[in-house]
């Protein structure tokens, strides 16, 4: 058919009219631009350039932080103290993957992704490229405080170095003095209801199961219903890697779900297919079925449960802050638990994260020109001063410091003369509501959750049983990332699927053989292969 | 037989709205509920005690998002762009729909095919915004209105309602007048399609008013934002905190304020972000009749 | 009414035999029509379609799609050798069979409201059953969780007064699907019958004047003359729904989803969001996509010639 053709060739000619349309661009050689640079920093200290420079950033947007930065006051602050300006542009957290991903392939990317949640695999696919700069010698030469930060701390160097032996990102810390944070989740009991029914704090897993047996049995509240939930929450997550340490496995911490170093053999084993653990499923299945943990556990939403908390019907909880998140009526109800001794004897506190929380939040580009500048000055954010500057923001204007030596924010924050929140009436001073950022993170400056009095006070209760190693996330060549998410995506997943099955009864305990045959198949043998290449070669970094 | 027939025509009246009673009954549920949802307690929603009408009457939800001085913003954007892109949306896709359905148009399957061919198959994200960005429309209203301004979906769909309702016989006669096809497509075929019009501008419109992930990738200029991205921002905002949240991120004193208002504000959005889209349907359903000139075409 | 038409006048057929440049050059305006969309397709879709291959190659966004390596058949390997490939794909396709199954409440309904005698009856029932189509499913998860709580849940205060026992909705695999398929026909019914609604206007009255004059009841007259007249639009809208079979909404399955109830909701489109999310792995998710396209291009060939073998309606 002609016609045929005809519209062939009209396809045709369209393509070759927009591809003749797209142009190139050439960056200007910039051997020159880097000599000036040099020129322009200062000694050191603030300000960091003679002249002002700007840099450009892409921040992650947090839902709860303002729409520019550029207005912010710390921001605006800062910039007077170092002569850079920044030009931020925004990425919205929720598309945070896919602009990232379009500034890199598009080649208009930023100096510096801030707060930009790069992912691992990321940061040593562009890092090897070239395309994110090699950090190692920088940070020394530049990098003050961090540099003190990582000689101190040694664990958090291991972490963030790659197998090809680089940095390519700075870390977000969380100070060591600071287990609170570190911890996060923590467990909680009703006091009330334990002198109500004459108990001590449960120091063992038959004491515990005996405490929730009693409120379940017992018209604590005294409103003639059975209404007293034994044991809730949003997630049994937060419950099993409490009892985790009880019963002997986990003994790295939060970041490593699955593996751990047997305490005994020094080797590390794949703790989902031990017998402990099955003991540990046996006891909350035990709980479980005796209805000692909220049924709806698995479907209920965050709304309910804090109904439910705020309504004082829970008797066990694990969370970061009773009194913040069930108010502080019923909240204040509850006290920091104890680990529990296991039925081997195992006490161990196991749920806590390593100092290294994350990478990725600040990750310099081959786009930058003043890459000196840059770093001095992220480096500030990780000094006691620059910490205070970019949680409380500035002396008089947002924050003051009270007699006793503790600061907090200033009344008109607090409380907002227009009915702001606190979090609303912070929205224009600060941008760390939402997390990501780069820095570290210290009790004396940080007004969260974790900071909280009951809170602290429960974190120290938990102190003394800490696990000795707690490991950061361990960091893969790219061929060992690309066979970890397929084999994590079967084995981890079945895990917990057979987890919850195993739990809540669906599936009966006779199927464990089947249950450790089905994992062995699916790669167990590869998956710890290469595990335990990352531990080894995270010892020697 | 007559009158027969009149009984059994009565009895299916009867028994058709009462069918279509029950579903409405059915169907009516969920609406009340979120409004009833929108301004009782929270906890009493999700607990189960509201089940039908407010409990504890509030209307902290809709003051949280009204109070975003943005919402107004998103509005306005978001009207504009439905309005703009709907009639673009009309200007591409109607004529195109009608030539496919002619019988003389040539080489028909092989344009059906590669029209039918981008439902099936897309290059994917970061393709498609090199496209635009080169076309200089990032960050302008032009990245929200025309990429998705047409799909197969709505040509073919359109096209087949042509072939059933536009004779061929009307066309041929008018050619046969010496009418041209542009005189006949304005004349004669779309006061003929009014219904068709009707429902892909509704279809197209409504798609344009929900869609929020377009302006995310494509707008970083925050005034252009339209309402959808500024709803979910206030509802995600209200969403964090609680047992879930990620550590280092939040201020004690806002967690049991937040988890108190998500729930409220999880059902004012729904109500804020479609009550325009539900007023405006009753005024297209006056296009839901016959065109005027179908009656007037005779064998 | 087409089929009426089809046979009708030889002179058409006839015509029809001499397609000629002649022909083309009469209509040339008609070509001038299609214009505007072909030439969006072409921007807008086939410029950007050589994305396609990032499916068989290893991601690099700093060297483009043209510059990234090629991985072969990587990516789709992996997801065939998953363990729960097979699953994964048995649950798609069992929740869209299901969903087809329901292919023709829409049509009843519509039927069922042309039929509405009482004016603003007609009017309310239309605008009331579309409105749930703008409740998100946020939502509409968010009111099933309240519904169906085994605890707290309005249905099993109901099953439970009855003497019945509490059921595990949302936990339980066996009533997953029929709670995902059945919300979701709640929400888009009324929004479903629009476009038959808008079909049902177009059939010609003097096809009803005729038939009462003949004695025809109204059940009869729906059978007879309604069904046939939007018989192309029912086939033009199932043909193109299994075009999209293999793509379920997958944020409302998501948020359905919790560990108990993945023997049945697990489902391709949630595997690639939280594989995906793990590594960012944009390749993988376009491989997946790949495949997904291959089973719809397929089931949409087979079931548009079946569809033109048994009925004269199909897409071309």
């Amino acid at each position: 058919m002609k016609l045929n053709k005809l519209f062939l060739l009209f396809v045709t000619t369209i393509f070759l009219v927009l591809a003749a349309c797209s142009d190139d661009e050439s960056k200007e050689n910039s051997e020159e631009a880097a000599k000036k640079a040099e020129e322009n920093l200062t000694e050191s200290g603030l300000p960091i350039v003679e002249e002002p420079i700007s840099l450009h950033f892409m921040a992650g947007k947090a839902p709860t932080t303002a729409s520019d930065y550029n207005e912010v006051t710390v921001w605006k602050k800062y910039q007077d103290m170092t002569n850079i300006e920044i030009e931020w542009e925004m990425m919205p957290k929720e598309g945070l993957e896919e602009k990232r991903n379009l500034a890199l392939a598009s080649g208009s990317y930023p100096d510096v992704f801030y707060t930009g949640y790069m992912p691992n695999n990321d940061l040593i696919k562009y890092g090897e490229q070239g395309v994110f700069l090699k950090l190692n010698d920088l940070i020394e030469e530049h990098m003050p405080n961090l540099t003190k930060i990582l000689e101190e701390y040694p664990d958090i160097k291991k972490g963030i170095t790659f197998p090809d032996g680089n940095i390519y990102a700075l870390p977000t810390i969380y100070d060591p003095e600071f287990p609170s944070l570190l911890i996060g989740s923590k467990p909680w009991i009703r006091e009330d209801w334990l002198e109500q029914l004459g108990m001590e704090i449960p120091e063992t897993t038959d004491e515990f199961y005996e405490y929730l047996k009693a409120v379940k049995e017992t018209d604590l509240n005294e409103n003639g219903e059975a209404d007293e939930i034994p044991f809730g929450g949003t997630s049994i997550g937060g419950l099993r890697q409490f009892l985790a340490g009880s019963f002997g496995i986990n003994h790295n911490g939060r970041q490593h779900l699955y593996t751990d170093i047997d305490p005994e053999s020094k080797e590390m084993r794949f703790f989902p297919i031990s017998d402990n653990y099955k003991e540990l499923l046996e006891y909350m299945n035990k709980l479980y079925s005796e209805g000692l943990i909220h049924e709806s556990i698995y479907t209920i939403d965050a709304t309910q449960s804090y109904a439910l908390g705020s309504e004082g019907l829970y008797g066990g909880a694990v969370v970061t802050s009773a009194e913040t998140t069930y108010g502080t009526e019923a909240g204040g109800n509850f006290v920091g638990m104890l680990p529990l001794e296991g039925p081997d004897g195992h006490r161990k506190y196991t749920d806590i994260g390593s100092p290294l929380a994350h990478m990725g939040g600040f990750v310099v580009t081959n786009a930058n020109e003043n890459v000196a500048a840059t770093l001095r000055w992220m480096d500030y954010f990780y000094s006691d001063e620059g910490t205070k500057l970019f949680f409380m923001g500035v002396e008089g204007e947002t924050y003051e410091e009270k007699e006793d030596g503790t600061i907090d924010y200033v009344d008109e924050i607090k409380n907002n003369p227009d009915g702001l929140t606190l979090e609303q009436a912070l929205k224009d001073h600060i941008t760390w509501l939402g997390g990501g950022y780069p820095g570290i993170v210290k009790e004396d400056f940080f007004k969260g959750a974790e900071s909280y009095p009951s809170s602290l006070e429960a974190a120290e209760k938990l102190e003394p049983y800490i696990i000795e190693e707690i490991l950061p996330k361990f960091t893969y060549t790219q061929d060992e990332s690309k066979r970890m998410a397929a084999l994590s995506a079967d084995i981890e997943k079945y895990v917990d699927e057979m987890q919850d099955k195993f739990i809540t009864g669906n599936i009966s305990f006779s199927e464990w053989d089947k249950y450790v045959k089905t994992i062995k198949d699916m790669g167990l043998e590869e998956y710890m292969e290469i595990e335990k290449a990352a531990y080894e070669r995270y010892l020697s970094n | 037989m007559n009158k027969q027939r009149g009984l059994s025509d009565k009895a299916f009246d009867k028994l058709n709205t009462f069918f279509v009673f029950l579903i409405v009954i059915v169907i009516i549920y969920p609406l009340i509920f979120v409004i009833s949802a929108s301004i009782s307690d929270p906890a009493a929603v999700s607990s189960g005690e509201m089940w039908l009408w407010p409990v504890d009457i509030t209307f902290e939800g809709f003051k949280l998002v009204f109070n975003n001085d943005a919402i107004w913003l998103g509005y306005r954007n978001t009207i504009f762009y439905t309005i703009l892109g709907t009639i673009i949306h009309l200007v591409i896709l109607l004529p195109c729909a009608y030539a496919l359905s002619r019988k003389e148009m040539m080489a028909k399957k092989l344009i059906l095919w590669f029209i039918l061919f981008t439902m099936l198959f897309n290059g994917g994200l970061i393709p498609t915004y090199l496209v635009i960005k080169s076309l200089g429309m990032v960050d302008t209203i032009w990245a929200i209105v025309i990429p998705n301004v047409v799909g197969a979906w709505s040509i073919l769909v359109a096209r087949a309602f042509f072939q059933q309702s536009i004779p061929d016989q009307l066309v041929e006669a008018s050619k046969i007048d010496g009418a041209s096809d542009f005189y006949i497509f304005r004349k004669i075929v779309l006061p003929l399609s009014l219904p068709i019009i009707a429902v892909m501008a509704l279809f197209h419109a409504v798609s344009l008013w929900n869609q929020y992930f377009t302006a995310l990738i494509y707008l970083s200029d925050s005034n252009l934002y339209p309402l959808q991205l500024i709803l979910r921002e206030i509802l995600i905002v209200n969403e964090i905190g609680g047992e879930g949240m990620e550590g280092g991120a939040g201020l004690a004193e806002s967690l049991v304020n937040q988890v108190k208002t998500a729930g409220l504000v999880k059902y004012a959005v729904i109500i804020v972000s479609s009550l325009p889209l539900l007023i405006v349907y009753p005024f297209l359903q006056r296009f839901f009749v016959k065109g005027v000139l179908i009656g007037s075409v005779k064998e | 009414m087409r089929q009426k038409k089809a046979g009708g006048n030889p002179a058409i057929k006839k015509n029809r035999l001499h397609l000629t440049k002649k022909n083309f050059l009469k209509s040339w305006q008609l070509y001038v029509f299609l214009l505007p969309a072909l030439t969006y397709f072409i921007i807008f879709h086939y410029i950007p379609m050589y994305g396609v291959q990032i499916a068989f190659k290893d991601f690099y966004a700093t060297e483009g799609i043209l510059g990234s390596p090629w991985a072969g058949f990587d990516h789709f390997t992996r997801f065939f050798d998953s363990y729960y490939f097979w699953r994964l794909l048995k649950n798609t396709l069992i929740i869209n069979l299901y969903q087809l199954l329901l292919f023709p409440l829409p049509i009843i309904f519509a039927l069922m409201l042309n039929e509405l005698r009482n004016g603003p009856f007609k009017k309310w029932s239309q605008t009331l059953t579309y409105a749930p189509h703008f409740i998100s499913v946020v939502v509409v998860v968010g009111m099933l969780v309240a519904f169906l709580d085994p605890i707290t849940g309005l249905l099993n205060h109901v099953i439970m007064a009855l003497g019945g026992e509490s059921v595990p909705f949302l936990t339980d695999p066996d009533w997953f699907r029929h709670i995902y398929v059945w919300s979701g026909e709640w929400q888009s019914l009324g929004w479903g019958t629009i476009i038959y609604l808008a079909a049902l206007a177009g059939v010609n009255p003097e096809l009803h004047e005729a038939a009462k004059v003949d004695g025809a009841t109204r059940l009869q007259r729906i059978m007879n003359i309604n069904i046939p007249s939007i018989l192309p639009t029912i086939v033009v809208l199932f043909i193109l729904n299994i075009g999209k079979f293999m793509s379920i909404g997958f944020e409302k399955v998501l948020l359905m989803q919790n560990t108990l109830n993945s023997e049945t909701s697990d489902i391709i489109q949630t595997f690639v969001y939280q594989t995906g999310l793990l590594e960012g792995q944009y390749s993988f998710a376009a491989a997946i996509g790949l495949f997904d396209s291959v089973i719809n291009i397929i089931l949409l060939v087979t079931i548009n010639q079946i569809a033109r073998k048994t009925s004269e309606n199909s897409l071309w």
